[in-house]
C-alpha cells in the first residue's frame, strides 16, 4: 500500500504533476513510456479521478505527454528537451541570482571560479 | 472527462426537506443538489441527520419537502428508482446463515442489472469462498462481499453510509481502492458518509457538512482549498488578524495563535504569518464547535 504524503500548500493535482515531472527529469519516465492509467493512479494514491485527469491534462497542455487514442498517455519525444529548457530557464531566473549574489559577497573572481570548474569540462 | 453537456441535470435535487423525530429535527429545511460523476462526502457529527438524509434519498422514510433522485420521487417511485441506485449501510446486514454463493444467487435473481461474472471476478481476489457462510466471515470479509455484490450492479448512484465502520486500515484502503479502480466513472455518482475524514478527503470531489439537519457547507473540494486558509499568527499581529474576522481561533504554546479564514485573500493573510490550507478534519472541527456542548 503506497502511503503518499501530500503537503498542504499547493493543490493536489499540481503536486501530482510535479511528481511526474520529477520522474521525467530523473529519467525514471523516458520518452515513449506509458503513464499509468487515471484509474490506477486514483486507486493507488486514493485520489479522485478528476484530480488525476487534471494533472495529466496539464502535462498534455505542456506537450510533456500525449494521448494515444485508446491506449492512454505517453511521454513525448520532446519531453526531456522541453523540461531541460524550462529547468534551465528556472535556474537562471530563480537560483542563479542567489548564487551570483553569494559569489560577489565572497569576492570570488572569474579566474577562481573557472579554476575549480576546469576539471568538470 | 466528457465533452457532452448532459452533465447538467442533477442526480439528486433536494428542496426544503424536513423530518422530525419526536421533538428533534433531523432534516431542517435541507436543500442541496448533487451533480453526476461526482464523489460527494456527507460529513457531520453523530445525530446531525446524515443517515436520515440518505434514507430519504433511498425512499426508506417519509419526510416533507421536494426530493428528486434521478428525476424520480423516492416516496412514490421507489421500485423504479432502485434499478439505478445501490447502497451499502453499516446496518444492512446479510443473513448469517446465508452462503456466499446464495447471496450472489439472490442478488442475481432480484436485480436486472447484476453482472454475476463481474461479481465473481471481484471475489476472486479475496479469501471468500462460495460455500462460506456469512457467520464464518470477519467484518472485513462481509464488507468485501457487500462491495462485490454492489459493484457488479451497473447503477447510476451508489450510497455508502459509513461503509468502512469498524474495519481495519488495510480493509478501509482496499475498499476505496477497489471502488476507484473497478467501479467509479464519470457516469456514476457516489455519496459517502464517514467519520474517517482524513482518509477520504482526496477521493472526494465535493463535500457537504451537515449540522442539526442543516447543510452548513456545500462546495467542490477545489473551492474548499481556495476559500479556507489557516494562518499561524505572530503575537504582534493578533489585532490585525482579528480585524479580518477569522471563523475560528485557537492558541498554541509559545504565544502563537492559529486562525482560520473563509474567503480572505491568501496574499493578504501571508503578511500575518505562515499560511496553509486546512484539512477537512480541521475545517470540520472548526465548523462544528459546540455541537455537543
Amino acid at each position: 500500500m503506497t502511503a503518499v504524503q501530500w503537503s498542504d500548500g499547493a493543490p493536489i493535482y499540481r503536486q501530482l504533476k510535479e511528481r511526474v515531472v520529477a520522474m521525467m527529469l530523473d529519467g525514471v519516465l523516458k520518452p515513449g513510456d506509458a503513464l499509468p492509467s487515471v484509474r490506477q493512479v486514483a486507486a493507488e494514491y486514493q485520489l479522485n479521478p478528476i484530480t488525476v485527469s487534471r494533472a495529466y491534462q496539464e502535462l498534455a497542455d505542456e506537450a510533456l505527454v500525449e494521448k494515444r487514442r485508446g491506449l492512454g498517455m505517453y511521454v513525448t519525444e520532446e519531453a526531456s528537451r522541453k523540461l531541460l529548457a524550462s529547468e534551465r530557464e528556472r535556474f537562471l531566473r530563480e537560483e542563479w541570482p542567489l548564487v551570483l549574489e553569494r559569489i560577489q559577497r565572497l569576492g570570488l573572481s572569474t579566474t577562481d571560479l573557472l579554476q575549480t570548474a576546469g576539471g568538470a569540462k | 472527462m466528457n465533452a457532452s453537456n448532459d452533465t447538467l441535470a442533477p442526480v439528486i435535487s433536494a428542496r426544503n426537506l424536513r423530518k422530525a423525530y419526536k421533538n428533534k429535527l433531523a432534516l431542517d429545511n435541507t436543500t442541496f443538489d448533487v451533480a453526476p460523476g461526482r464523489i460527494l462526502g456527507l460529513i457531520g457529527p453523530n445525530g446531525a441527520g446524515k443517515t436520515t438524509a440518505l434514507k430519504a434519498v433511498l425512499g426508506l422514510i417519509p419526510f416533507e419537502g421536494d426530493l428528486r433522485v434521478l428525476g424520480r420521487d423516492p416516496r412514490s417511485e421507489r421500485d423504479e428508482l432502485m434499478n439505478d441506485v445501490c447502497f451499502i449501510a453499516d446496518v444492512a446486514v446479510l443473513p448469517r446463515w446465508m452462503r456466499v454463493r446464495e447471496a450472489i444467487e439472490f442478488v442475481s435473481g432480484v436485480h436486472p442489472r447484476f453482472d454475476r461474472a463481474r461479481c465473481e471476478r471481484f471475489l476472486h481476489g479475496t479469501q471468500l469462498k462460495p460455500q462460506m457462510r456469512v457467520r464464518e466471515l470477519s467484518k472485513g470479509m462481509i464488507v468485501q462481499l457487500h462491495l462485490a455484490l454492489v459493484m457488479a450492479i451497473d447503477a447510476k448512484l451508489l450510497v455508502l453510509d459509513e461503509p468502512t465502520l469498524g474495519l481495519d486500515i488495510l480493509y478501509r484502503k482496499q475498499f476505496y481502492q477497489r471502488l476507484l479502480e473497478d467501479y467509479f466513472d464519470e457516469q456514476k455518482t457516489i455519496i459517502v458518509t464517514t467519520h474517517q475524514v482524513e482518509e477520504i478527503e482526496h477521493i472526494l470531489t465535493d463535500v457537504m457538512f451537515i449540522r442539526d439537519g442543516r447543510i452548513v457547507l456545500d462546495a467542490p473540494m477545489e473551492d474548499v482549498g481556495q476559500r479556507y486558509v489557516e494562518v499561524l499568527v505572530n503575537a504582534d499581529r493578533l489585532e490585525a488578524a482579528r480585524a479580518l474576522k477569522p471563523i475560528d481561533e485557537r492558541s498554541l504554546p509559545f504565544g502563537k495563535t492559529v486562525m482560520l479564514f473563509d474567503g480572505v485573500a491568501r496574499s493578504q493573510l501571508a503578511a500575518l504569518g505562515e499560511t496553509r490550507s486546512p484539512g477537512l478534519a480541521d475545517l470540520f472541527v472548526a465548523t462544528m464547535k459546540g455541537t455537543y456542548a
